[in-house]
């Protein structure tokens, strides 16, 4: 085990191995307190009470999406992570014949200072890549390229299956988005009947991978099987994702190992980079140059937004000169837009933060309710932003641990009065 | 001090089971971490409308680059063949492992 930012980690980075069979996330017996946090904050229930003393346990991998929501919602610090490839990547990053790319999430760039001391929030986008050079990394990619490619693959099948209706082979309508890892786990664990709904798009890290490997070893000339992809994500969900066997495309594994904000800001300090001193640098061009479509993904609604930005274009024929579309910007729970496109009429949209909301429009879909064309979903309440690898804030955490104490103080002085 | 809920409850003689506490545990902590959350949401909207020169996908030259109907890797554009091959996936029915569970009688909140 080792602490990184304020987190317990397992470092063990699995090869070959099953994910369904892994805990990223478990408790740690000896910490856990039996406050029932964490099973008050998972949609699923796969955490639970284990024993009388109310010790939890992410009780069964099949029942978790790897969310982590319950590991930053626990204010004992209980919880760990069950997977880390920081040491396998340290070691490929000092082998000469291994070329490392790097690949980090549009929200990772707003935690990151964080975790040396910057506001909440704070945008870090060119001191990142400046510290992923210095570490060593070969080549400096950027999944804000590909969130691009994915609002055009996934924008353009939309458009398709809006097309279709009516005619024979239709995929269906609503079409859900595809780029939340624990959203898809959950869909095919709770949802399968409504499989044909998911865009068949990989997320932006599962088409950057093996873009790396055809087209990137194409754009360098460097051999695709010498090249070893880091994906850096806010999330514990996407190690999952990194794993899943059919991500093979490119011909090799087309992520090779997965680490979230936390651990990059752990492999900054170790290696005794000064993060606020460091220059603003760009990612390398071919894969690496993104626009605001992609930074957006971050957010709940973000994607829905960058989405219509391209859907209103190729439907209506005309420019869309104003980009902002406010109306789905979602911070909780639901939300729903009508979005008036000119030459075709209302584009019905719906965004879901937090899968207990998802599961609200899943049975409406299962029940053939739904209006919606279009209907985003993100595992984690207001986005990546707020993903389950992110920074935990410590007054956070101690804001936490102080509302459950008041709780429970509050409910055994109410006991001794009764009593 | 630590705060041992373990000790608490013997002391209280109360059964076991959070679920006596109630549901509104964590609900004040969990929406001072949403103030948290929206601050950095903002920061995103922000570089969005500040920083970023293009700000829809499909004006991004390394985007005009690599969908070239030309010379470009994905010619075929989007979902074309090249595009389902790389980029394009399917799903994989995951309920039984979770309808197994179910029958030994774990229960699940879905
Ligand atoms: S939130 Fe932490 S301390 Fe509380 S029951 Fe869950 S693991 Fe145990
Ligand atoms: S990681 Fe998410 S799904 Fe898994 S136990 Fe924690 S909150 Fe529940």
């Amino acid at each position: 085990m080792k602490q990184i930012e304020g987190v317990m980690y397992q470092t063990s980075a699995p090869k070959g191995k099953d994910p369904d069979k892994l805990f990223f996330v478990q408790v740690d017996a000896d910490k856990c307190e039996g406050c029932g946090s964490c099973e008050e904050v998972c949609a699923t229930g796969a955490i639970q009470s284990i024993n009388d003393d109310d010790i939890h346990q992410v009780v069964d991998p099949a029942a978790c999406m790897n969310c982590g929501q319950c590991l930053v919602n626990c204010p004992y610090g209980a919880i760990y992570e069950g997977v880390s490839y920081v040491d396998e990547i340290l070691e490929k990053l000092k082998d000469p014949n291994t070329i490392v790319v790097s690949m980090p999430a549009p929200a990772v760039r707003y935690g990151l200072g964080e975790c040396f001391g910057a506001p909440t929030g704070t945008y870090v986008g060119g001191k990142m890549h400046t510290a992923l050079r210095k570490l060593g990394f070969d080549y400096i990619w950027d999944n804000e390229f590909s969130a691009d490619v994915t609002i055009m693959e996934e924008g353009t099948e939309l458009i398709q299956r809006v097309n279709e209706q009516g005619k024979k082979d239709a995929r269906p309508l609503p079409q859900f988005t595809s780029c939340c890892p624990g959203w898809v786990k959950f869909a095919e664990t709770f949802y399968p009947d409504l499989m044909p709904n998911l865009s068949s798009c990989k997320s932006p890290i599962g088409m950057l991978g093996p873009l790396t490997k055809t087209y990137g070893a194409q754009e360098t000339k460097i051999p695709g099987k010498k090249i070893y992809s880091v994906s850096i994500m806010p999330c514990i969900a996407k190690k999952y994702e990194g794993m899943r066997p059919e991500l093979d495309d490119s011909g090799f594994r087309d992520i090779d190992a997965t680490i979230n904000t936390r651990e990059l800001a752990y492999m900054i300090k170790q290696a005794g980079i000064n993060f606020n001193s460091l220059p603003d640098q760009r990612p390398d061009p071919v894969l690496g140059d993104s626009t605001g479509a992609a930074t957006i993904f971050g957010n709940s609604g973000g994607v829905m937004e960058a989405a219509l930005r391209l859907a209103y274009e190729v439907l209506s024929g005309q420019r869309l000169d104003n980009p902002d579309i406010k109306v789905v910007r979602t911070h909780e729970g639901i939300n729903t837009a009508d979005v008036k496109v000119p030459g075709f009429g209302t584009v019905k949209v719906a965004v879901a933060s937090g899968l207990d909301n998802a599961a609200k429009l899943c049975d409406e879909v299962r029940a053939g309710k739904s209006p919606y064309h279009f209907i985003e979903v993100m595992t984690c309440p207001g986005g990546c932003v707020n993903g389950g690898g992110q920074p935990l804030d410590p007054e956070i955490r101690a804001s936490l641990f102080r509302s459950t104490v008041a709780q429970i103080n509050k409910r055994f002085r109410a006991r001794k009065a009764s009593a | 001090m630590k705060m041992n809920r373990r000790g608490f409850m013997k002391a209280c003689g109360v059964m076991a089971g959070y679920a006596v506490l109630g549901v509104n545990l964590t609900k004040e902590a969990v929406a001072s971490a949403m103030d948290f959350v929206a601050m950095r949401q903002k920061s995103v909207y922000n570089a969005d409308a500040k920083l970023y020169k293009f700000r829809k996908s499909q004006d991004n030259p390394m985007i005009k680059k690599i969908y070239d109907p030309k010379k470009g890797f994905l010619h075929d554009g989007p979902c074309g063949h090249k595009s389902h091959h790389l980029l394009h996936t399917h799903y994989i029915d995951r309920s039984a492992h979770l309808q197994a569970l179910k029958k030994k009688g774990l229960k699940f909140k879905i």
